[in-house]
């Protein structure tokens, strides 16, 4: 966990595949690369198995493009579709038994704290919805409780996508898929309401269908992780599979998901837009100066 | 045979908009040349697909189409590509990439 962790030793560049010396000479490591800058630099995600079109493909490329401190993160995953890919990367993965990504977390942000004090290293939890509301919904919950100091990230398409369409407690009441063919009887959960009372100290939901946007909120979120305490992005995820979406008309159902139930949201605590605003220049959550009294 | 996405240098060269780039699923697929066009003179550098990473989802075409509204990526057979760029033969500088380009290998 440091820049020099993908350097190779002198001599041996020659012998590495032309990804991994591109890697080297023009990844984002030590620099302060953006979305905006695609396609000019070397992106730590790798090629991958996930299927082409996902939509959860394309917000796990712009979350790893949007890490403050590629070169201090360790991302965390579980059984799912995300996994194939999040692993895939120039970074760090550790792999929780399904259901136990927030509980490896947890011990794994501690044990860093302990080893690397006040130097940044920051954890961030990318999981489907199954493995984080269903299967991991206790560990999840109590490390919120807990003020355990990572990133808790959903990625939400609504089903079991990897186990070929069970549905989820984040799937939406009525909807029909191949292993719940009388619709799902219940609501869908409502993860951002417990997120809050769990006390995150800030929680989004953000659709890939704005690169700036989900590059804004990831930030936000890993910087007031490291700083302040727990912190939970939801992000829809469409499963063009499961949900016979046409790979070209991915963005096309973000746009409509987006109106219909999946409005951009955000809440910071006011203790969180402190540490923005004071130690990470963050000028709109800078409290406004007293107006004077006429 | 199948189908990956194909730019069209001449059209995006005049454009200068970049949004398929950040909506490509895929990472380091589409990638963009600052010079591209300039020695015919486009004015702005293009966008170009390294075609052995490509998946053929054609989300890049529904952007390109709908959101950029320039309609200069269309899917193409990878071996009816004349002019192709292959991860292998892509050079990253400070900012940019540049690829040489060739034609597809016909068995
Ligand atoms: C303890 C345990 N139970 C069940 C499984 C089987 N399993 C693997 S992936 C998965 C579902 C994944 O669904 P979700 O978490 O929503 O992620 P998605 O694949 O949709 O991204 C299941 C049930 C497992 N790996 N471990
Ligand atoms: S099964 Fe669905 S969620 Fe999983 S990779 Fe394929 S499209 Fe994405
Ligand atoms: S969206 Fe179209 S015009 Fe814009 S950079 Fe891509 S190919 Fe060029
Ligand atoms: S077809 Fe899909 S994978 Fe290929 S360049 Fe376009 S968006 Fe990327």
């Amino acid at each position: 966990m440091s820049l020099d962790y993908v350097k190779f030793t002198p001599g041996f560049g020659k012998f590495m595949p032309k990804e991994y010396r591109d890697m080297v000479d023009f990844g984002p490591f030590g620099k302060k690369t953006s979305v905006s800058q695609v396609g000019t630099f070397k992106e730590i995600l790798e090629e991958h198995p996930m299927c082409a079109g996902c939509a959860m493909t394309l917000f796990i490329r712009l979350a790893m493009i949007a890490f403050p401190n590629p070169e201090d993160t360790i991302t965390v995953g579980t059984a799912g579709c995300g996994r194939l890919a999040i692993s895939q990367a120039a970074i760090p993965f550790v792999y929780g038994n399904y259901g136990d990504q927030n509980g490896v977390a947890s011990g794994l942000a501690r044990g860093l704290k302990l080893r690397f004090g006040d130097k940044p290293k920051d954890v961030v939890v990318m999981a489907g919805d199954g493995g984080m509301a269903d299967i991991g919904f206790a560990q999840t919950l109590h490390s919120w409780f807990r003020k355990e100091k990572f990133t808790t990230i959903m990625l939400d398409n609504e089903v079991y996508g990897n186990t070929g369409g069970q549905e989820s407690g984040m799937t939406n009441k009525g909807q029909v898929l191949k292993m719940a063919p009388l619709g799902k009887k219940f609501e869908k959960m409502d993860m951002l309401g417990m997120a809050k009372v769990a006390g995150c100290a800030y929680v989004a939901t953000v659709v890939p269908n704005n690169p700036r946007r989900v590059e804004s909120v990831i930030k936000k979120a890993v910087l007031i992780a490291r700083e302040v305490g727990p912190t939970y992005i939801q992000a829809y995820t469409s499963c063009n599979i499961e949900y016979a979406i046409p790979t070209e008309k991915v963005l096309e159902d973000c746009n409509v998901v987006e109106n219909d139930r999946y409005k951009f949201s955000e809440y910071i605590s006011d203790e969180a837009k402190e540490a923005l605003a004071h130690l990470y220049g963050y000028k709109e959550y800078l409290p406004k100066p007293a107006k004077a009294i006429e | 045979m199948y189908l990956v996405a194909h730019i069209d240098t001449e059209i995006c060269a005049n454009t200068s908009c970049k949004l398929c780039t950040q909506f490509c699923p895929e990472a380091n697929t589409i990638l963009y040349n600052n010079n591209a066009g300039k020695d015919i003179g486009l004015k702005y550098g293009s966008a170009y697909v390294a075609v052995d990473r490509c998946k053929g989802c054609a989300q890049c075409v529904w952007v390109c189409d709908n959101m950029a509204k320039h309609n200069a990526i269309k899917m193409e057979m990878i071996d009816q590509i004349g002019d192709q760029a292959l991860t292998e033969n892509i050079t990253y500088s400070e900012k940019n990439s540049t690829a040489i380009l060739a034609s597809p290998i016909r068995g």
